[in-house]
């Protein structure tokens, strides 16, 4: 990790606290505490028994949202080497992402009329 | 110094700052909750309580449900602490005070931040339990909506600094602070900033509607853990906002390392403040709110801030 | 200390006024929690679903009971290992709960019985195989299944039992809701037991003013007070609702220290709670119910909230002689029943301190600070029909907000019927 240069630190970082976390958690386990019965295991609405089991293949209604998200996302990506050379390279990087980004908003604005970003 | 005492070094900084930043963190949240309350200050009380009342969740057990996600459920509050962990260190001190400073320090910053959906994910969909993984689907909502504004807001910052190494853009600083130089851009972070950390008003996956949604069934020390790992997300986005926004170190009369904690503890104040002071948001609003107006207005942020800089 | 409490018959204020005790935590959910306080009496069907909260608290742990006055009720049964105090509530949780941690006491076991609901059934020998999602039924639990919906996409439904403990929700509420993602599609509420009048109240707690209104001159200046208390400690309570749990302690306290006469401090609140946004983007438009929907129920605020001047007081000669109007509101949505009992809190302080020595005259029935209360019933238990089809298509969380916003007080009925019963007995 450390070849990584500066990075590779902060994945040493990163998996250090990852590892701390879960030594934290495992420690409590010195403790003995009585086996968990079945009841015990139910998982909480309020008092009543679940019918089914909690997964399922859910709804997320907000699936439009996520699509108009990937078409931003990719946005971001060519935004990050663009910021850095914007004052450098002056008006026409300007023009050149202003060109994009009215363009990805166009569809924002398409996508309210849609009523992409409500669901309920 | 060997490259791996350096390293070393860097996990034991940012260890010691986030365990110290959690507690600081429920120390003051209590402070603010008992100023809005209007209940007569015991700082002895203050100042013992988290300590208290972590000592109790180490002591009790911790339970599973009946056919929980084992594995997901142990990785989630250990990656979101992770993730605090990678966003605090590339947070510098002073210009050479830093933990670690990649030349693509902004990029790694917003790996981390995106990565917060997953480990709030796997929290929510591992116990097997409605509530919890409704408040794990509310959250993919939720950071689907807040990623695009909340990195906007940074990457003005990267304009004027022409790098994205956080130190550079600290550096960039010297005369102008960014608060300044891109007024929309703070309370665009700090915006977003409550809805990464999912604190207060934009608690939607671990909110009080959920009975606590993804912690629900969160028991002991994983209970523990998690509020752990959010307090320490909560402070991480507020050191980065200090440097980002603040000017970092740069500062009159005090040290440097002195002023990051300062602006640190006065976003935190804002944040925390925001929790007992805001009402909870609906979901859909947020989306709307975040889709319609947050990244419109941050890319006119970003675009009139780098007019000024041509 | 973290506590989970559940509110039996009439002891809804005594649970809440134990938040203000700075040692006291009132937890959401059992896996908080080490004490599970019981108060009151407890109706005998909510027996099963009482035991399984128990459970779900970690060790060590132990139930306590505060009586308030309540007879013993038959589901004390299973919980053999309980403590039953009387007084001095936090210190004595916290006494409980030092002996629990330094092992004095031993942590409760479980009560229900450790048998799998069914075992796991499946075609192979780790059960899986089968129809649906991962095939078999583990843990004698199926999956959640297909259904049609209202977009046009087939994905599960999920059967969801929620109460009666929820905390947002008044005890002894029960639904059964089928959500499709995080839209309710199916809702059934169950029959109260508190409703339903299986439960006696208890003498000490539960006779407020509106209860003894019923059968005896009651003071104006008493009433009227209670009822900006009542709406007080509602705004308190949303407030938790809203996650701002610090704000509703600090009305709470104001609701004990309000005066007749002095609505200011009721007028500031409602600035704050603008400020806030409670009023705003929390509630704004969610669950509005149509006044037609609410005609003749007697749904006190929430009927007003909609624009019906309905309101019993009007017909009192006593309140005419104060020049009484009911204050109504036009949006009908949760906003207008939080501003309609901010409005009405600050109405009544006014009232209270005007009245002077008026009294009502005892008809049978009252204007409770929830609606017109009378021994045949309560308006919660009229307003329960309606929730079926107000909070089908609606996101869960607006349901709970539109649930908070309606202030069901399931045992009023059965409070009003006990008092009109214990008037029979003593004439």
């Amino acid at each position: 990790m450390i070849l990584l240069g500066p990075v590779g630190v902060a994945l040493a970082v990163f998996v250090a606290a990852i590892l701390l976390a879960l030594l934290i958690r495992v420690s409590g386990d010195v403790q003995r505490h009585p086996a968990l019965a079945v009841p015990e295991r139910s998982p909480f609405a309020g008092g009543e028994a679940p019918v089914v089991h909690a997964w399922n293949r859910y709804h997320a209604r907000y699936y439009v949202m996520a699509l108009v998200f990937l078409a931003f996302d990719m946005e971001m990506v060519f935004m990050y080497p663009w910021a850095v050379v914007f004052v450098r390279e002056g008006g026409i990087a300007m023009v050149e992402m202003g060109m994009f980004i009215t363009i990805l908003l166009l569809g924002v604005l398409y996508a309210w009329r849609e009523r992409v970003f409500e669901w309920a | 110094m060997s490259e791996y005492a350096a390293a070393g070094v860097a996990i034991a900084a940012v260890g010691a700052a986030l365990l110290a930043g959690v507690y600081f963190v429920a120390v003051f949240d209590r402070l603010i909750g008992a100023l809005v309350e209007g209940r007569p200050l015991q700082w002895s009380r203050l100042l013992a309580e988290p300590v208290q009342s972590s000592a109790l969740m180490a002591v009790q057990q911790r339970r599973t449900t009946e056919r929980p996600d084992a594995p997901a459920w142990a990785l989630a509050p250990a990656l979101f602490a992770g993730l605090a962990a990678v966003a605090l260190a590339m947070v510098p001190l002073d210009r050479d005070l830093v933990a670690t400073d990649p030349a693509t320090g902004f990029v790694v910053f917003s790996a981390a931040i995106a990565m917060v959906m997953i480990a709030v994910y796997l929290h929510g969909w591992s116990p097997n339990s409605a509530f919890a993984l409704h408040g794990a689907y509310r959250y993919g909502a939720q950071a689907l909506s807040f990623q695009i504004p909340f990195l906007l807001a940074m990457l003005a910052t990267v304009l004027p600094a022409e790098s994205l190494s956080i130190v550079e853009i600290v550096n960039a600083q010297e005369s102008l602070w960014n608060v300044v130089r891109q007024p929309a851009g703070l309370p665009l972070y700090l915006v977003v900033g409550v809805a990464v950390s999912f604190w207060g008003p934009l608690n939607l996956p671990d909110g009080s509607d959920l009975a606590g949604g993804t912690s629900v069934e969160d028991s002991g020390l994983s209970r523990l853990l998690w509020k752990a790992a959010r307090a320490a997300m909560l402070v991480s986005v507020a050191a980065m906002g200090a440097a980002a926004f603040l000017g970092g170190w740069w500062g009159p009369w005090l040290a440097g390392p002195v002023w990051v904690v300062l602006k640190t503890v006065a976003l935190l104040g804002v944040l925390l403040a925001s929790g007992h002071l805001l009402a909870r948001v609906r979901i859909e609003q947020f989306v709307l709110v975040s889709w319609v107006v947050l990244i419109p207005l941050a890319l006119l942020n970003v675009f009139v801030s780098g007019a000024f800089l041509l | 200390m973290p506590v989970f409490a559940v509110a039996g018959s009439g002891t809804r204020e005594q649970v809440q006024d134990l938040r203000l005790d700075v040692h006291m935590q009132l937890v959401d959910t059992p896996r908080a929690a080490t004490i599970l306080l019981v108060a009151g009496a407890i109706p005998e069907e909510l027996a099963e679903a009482l035991a399984r909260l128990h459970d779900s608290i970690p060790h060590p742990r132990c139930t306590v009971w505060w009586p308030l006055g309540a007879p013993s009720g038959a589901w004390l049964g299973s919980f053999p290992h309980h403590v039953a105090i009387e007084d001095q509530v936090p210190g004595r949780l916290t006494a409980i709960q030092r002996e629990l941690l330094s092992g004095q006491r031993p942590s409760e076991p479980p009560i229900l019985p450790d048998v799998d609901a069914a075992p796991w059934r499946g075609v192979g020998p780790f059960g899986q195989g089968g129809t649906g999602m991962t095939g078999g039924t583990p843990y004698g639990r199926p999956m959640a299944e297909l259904g049609p919906d209202r977009d046009g996409l087939r994905l599960d439904v999920l059967p969801l039992t929620v109460g009666p403990f929820f905390p947002r929700f008044p005890a002894g509420l029960v639904l059964d809701a089928k959500l499709a993602g995080d839209i309710l599609v199916e809702v059934a509420v169950r029959d109260n037991p508190f409703v339903t009048n299986s439960v006696r109240g208890n003498d000490r707690a539960g006779r407020g003013p509106f209860l003894r209104a019923l059968t005896e001159p009651v003071s104006l200046a008493e009433l009227e007070l209670a009822r900006a208390r009542a709406h007080l400690r509602w705004v308190a309570d949303a407030l938790a609702a809203c996650e701002l749990a610090a704000l509703g302690l600090r009305v709470l306290r104001l609701a004990t220290a309000i005066m007749p006469g002095d609505s200011e401090p009721v007028e500031s609140l409602a600035r704050v709670l603008g400020w806030t946004q409670a009023l705003g983007w929390s509630t704004r438009g969610v669950g509005r119910i149509e006044a037609a929907a609410l005609e003749g129920l007697g749904a006190g605020p929430v009927a007003r909230a909609s624009g019906l001047p309905d309101d019993l007081r009007a017909q009192d000669q006593a309140y005419r002689d104060l020049g009484f109007e009911p204050i109504v509101q036009a949006e009908g949505d949760a906003a207008a029943r939080w501003r309609q009992r901010l409005a009405e809190a600050t109405q009544s302080l006014e009232l209270a301190g005007r009245a002077g020595d008026r009294r009502t005259i005892p008809t049978g029935s009252i204007e409770s600070p929830r609606g017109l209360l009378e021994p045949a019933g309560g308006p919660a238990a009229r307003l329960l029909p309606l929730i079926p089809g107000l909070l089908e298509g609606m996101e869960w969380g607006d349901a709970v907000t539109t649930l908070v916003s309606l202030d069901l007080d399931l045992e009023e009925a059965s409070a009003a019927a006990g008092q009109a019963h214990g008037e029979a007995v003593a004439s």
